[in-house]
C-alpha cells in the first residue's frame, strides 16, 4: 500500500490527523509520520505562551504513542500492504487484505490445511488472473535459464512471452 | 417482492411432492474479492465505498437487469424484510457504509457488496437443484470477473477475508424440513453423521442460529481442494439422502407412532388457533408441525406452500410492512398471533 501523503513510498504506519475537527487514520511512511509528528508539534505552540495547550498536547501524546507503538510491534510479523499485525488479525478471526495469505504464510498454510485437508486449489480461476500467473511463471523461468546460461530454452521462453503479447505488437509493427 | 429464496415457490409441479416437501430450498454463494483492495472488515469507509462503486460499474455493465441499491437507503423495515428473505445478512446490514445489494426481480440471484467479502453471488433454486442455483451463480461470476480483478493465485484459489472459505469460496447449502427425524428421536445421529463426513448444519437463520422448527441449513465445509461441480454433487448427494431418511422416518410415524403425530399436529393446530400472544420462534415451532401435516395430506385446507407462505410473512419485517406500520415486540407477538389464528381458522385435521 502507498502512503497516503507522499503517495510514492510504501505506508509503514499509521497516523491520525485533525482535518476540520475530524480525527481520520492514515497510513503513511515513516518520512511522511515524522513530518507530520513535527508540524503537529510546531502547530501546538501558541506564539503567545510558548506552551501547548491541554488538549493539543494530549493528541500529540496519542499520535507519539501511537506511531512509537506501531514501530515497537514492528517485531511482530505484519502485512506489508494493509500493516495489520498477526495478533489483530488472530483476534477478528478475518485477514486484513490479499497480500495477507503471503505475509503469514507461515501459520496460514498449516491452519488452512486443517480447516480443509487439502492445500491446494482445484478448480475455477478467472482468466485475467490466469494469464497474468502464466506471465509471471514464464518470466520466472526465463530468468532462471538465463542465470543457468541455458540460452536455447531461454529463447524458447522469450518467445512464448513475446505470443502473449502478440496482438499488440502486431498491431504497432502493422501498417498504418 | 416475492422471491424463490423465500420458502416455497409455484414452481414445484415437476418434482416429487414429497422430496420437495423436505428440501425447502438450495442456494450456492461464491465469496470473492478484488485484488488489491482490503477485506471490508479491515477497510475504511473510503475504501469499502471504492470497492462499491467497482462492482456497481461492473454489475451495470454485465447484468444490467440486476437492481443494486445501497444499504444505507434502506429503510429499517425493508432490511428486516430482506433478511427475512435471506437476501442480505444482518453481517452486511451492520456494515452500513459502502454496503450494498443487488438483486434479480425473479430471485434467483443476487450479490451482497461489502460483506464479510467484497461480492458474496449467491444463486437460488427449489427444492435440491442446487446444480441450477450453481448454473446462475457461477454465469454472474464469469461475467463479472471480465471488468473486476479478483484476488486469486494458483494454489490457493479466491483469496477470502476469512481462510475458511479460500479455494474456491463456494458454499452449497440447502433447507431441510426434519421435523419426521425429530418426533422420532432419530435427529442427532443424523446431525452427527453430517458432521463427520464435514458438512456443517446450522439452523435457519445461518451461522450461529438454533434450528428453529426444525428447519436444518446444511452446507459444506471445505472449499480447497476439491473443485465446484464436485462440492455441489456431494452436498446435493447427501442431502438427498437426508431427504431419503426423513421421508422413511414420515412413513415409520404414520404406521408406527401415529399417536405422536396426531399429538404433535392437534396440539400445535389448538395454539395457533386459539393462542393471544406468539413470538416469531414459538409460531415457527407450531407453523413446523403444520407443514408437516399439510405435506402428509393430514390438514383439509391447507397445503405446504401455504404453510411456506406463513412462515415467512408471521417474521417480524414481514408482519410489520403487511401491516403498514412499526411495531413493538410485545405488539408484533400478539399481531402474530391473530395473524395466524385468522389464517388457520378454517383448517381441520383429518385424523
Amino acid at each position: 500500500m502507498k502512503c497516503e501523503m507522499c503517495h510514492n513510498a510504501e505506508a509503514e504506519t499509521a497516523i491520525t490527523k485533525e482535518t476540520a475537527g475530524d480525527l481520520q487514520e492514515l497510513y503513511v511512511c515513516q518520512a511522511c509520520a515524522n513530518k507530520a509528528l513535527r508540524q503537529k508539534d510546531s502547530e501546538s505552540v501558541p506564539p503567545a505562551t510558548g506552551v501547548p495547550s491541554l488538549p493539543l498536547m494530549g493528541m500529540i501524546m496519542d499520535a507519539a504513542f501511537e506511531i512509537v507503538g506501531r514501530a515497537l510491534n514492528r517485531a511482530e510479523p505484519s502485512c506489508p500492504v494493509c500493516g495489520i499485525l498477526r495478533n489483530e488479525y488472530r483476534q477478528r478471526s478475518r485477514l486484513g487484505c490479499p497480500a495477507c495469505y503471503e505475509a503469514f504464510s507461515k501459520e496460514l498454510d498449516s491452519a488452512i490445511f486443517d480447516l480443509h485437508r487439502a492445500s491446494r486449489h482445484t478448480g475455477k480461476a478467472p482468466e485475467k488472473a490466469k494469464a497474468v500467473w502464466a506471465r509471471k511463471r514464464l518470466e520466472a523461468q526465463l530468468d532462471e535459464a538465463v542465470k543457468a546460461q541455458r540460452y536455447e530454452e531461454a529463447i524458447a521462453l522469450r518467445d512464448q512471452l513475446q505470443k502473449l503479447d502478440g496482438p499488440k505488437d502486431e498491431k504497432k509493427g502493422g501498417p498504418a | 417482492m416475492m422471491l424463490k429464496s423465500e420458502f416455497g415457490s409455484s414452481s414445484k409441479k415437476a418434482r416429487p411432492v414429497a422430496s420437495d416437501d423436505i428440501a425447502m430450498s438450495c442456494r450456492v454463494r461464491l465469496a470473492r474479492n478484488l485484488a488489491g483492495e482490503r477485506f471490508p472488515d479491515w477497510a475504511t469507509e473510503r475504501d469499502r465505498e471504492r470497492v462499491f462503486s467497482k462492482v456497481r460499474e461492473a454489475l451495470s455493465a454485465e447484468a444490467p437487469a440486476l437492481r443494486v441499491s445501497s444499504v444505507a437507503t434502506f429503510e429499517e423495515q425493508e432490511r428486516d424484510v430482506l433478511c427475512e428473505s435471506h437476501l442480505i445478512s444482518k453481517d452486511l446490514l451492520a456494515r452500513a457504509a459502502g454496503g450494498g445489494l443487488a438483486y434479480a426481480a425473479d430471485g434467483s440471484v443476487c450479490v451482497m457488496i461489502n460483506e464479510e467479502d467484497h461480492l458474496r453471488i449467491q444463486g437460488f433454486a427449489d427444492g435440491l437443484d442446487m446444480r441450477k442455483a450453481w448454473q446462475t451463480a457461477d454465469a454472474l461470476d464469469t461475467r463479472l470477473e471480465r471488468h473486476l480483478d479478483y484476488a486469486w493465485t494458483p494454489d490457493l484459489g479466491y483469496l477470502t477475508a476469512c481462510p475458511s472459505n479460500v479455494g474456491t469460496g463456494l458454499r452449497a447449502s440447502a433447507m431441510l424440513h426434519l421435523l419426521g427425524l425429530r418426533l422420532l428421536g432419530e435427529i442427532e445421529p443424523v446431525v452427527r453423521g453430517l458432521e463427520r463426513m464435514r458438512l456443517l448444519v446450522r439452523g435457519i437463520g445461518g451461522e450461529g442460529s438454533e434450528a428453529a422448527g426444525q428447519i436444518f441449513q446444511i452446507s459444506n465445509m471445505d472449499t480447497l481442494g476439491v473443485d465446484e461441480a464436485a462440492i455441489v454433487q456431494r452436498v446435493m448427494r447427501i442431502c438427498a439422502e437426508v431427504v431419503r431418511q426423513e421421508h422413511n422416518a414420515r412413513v415409520r410415524l404414520i404406521h408406527e407412532s401415529p399417536l405422536v403425530l396426531v399429538d404433535c399436529l392437534a396440539r400445535s393446530l389448538s395454539v395457533l388457533q386459539n393462542a393471544r400472544l406468539l413470538a416469531t420462534f414459538e409460531a415457527l415451532e407450531f407453523l413446523s408441525a403444520m407443514r408437516l401435516g399439510a405435506s402428509l395430506g393430514l390438514c383439509a385446507r391447507l397445503k405446504v406452500q401455504d404453510v411456506d407462505k406463513l412462515i415467512l410473512l408471521m417474521q417480524p419485517g414481514h408482519l410489520q410492512k403487511g401491516m403498514g406500520t412499526a411495531m413493538t415486540s410485545d405488539e408484533r407477538d400478539e399481531m402474530r398471533a391473530e395473524f395466524l389464528s385468522r389464517k388457520v381458522a378454517n383448517v381441520k385435521l383429518k385424523c
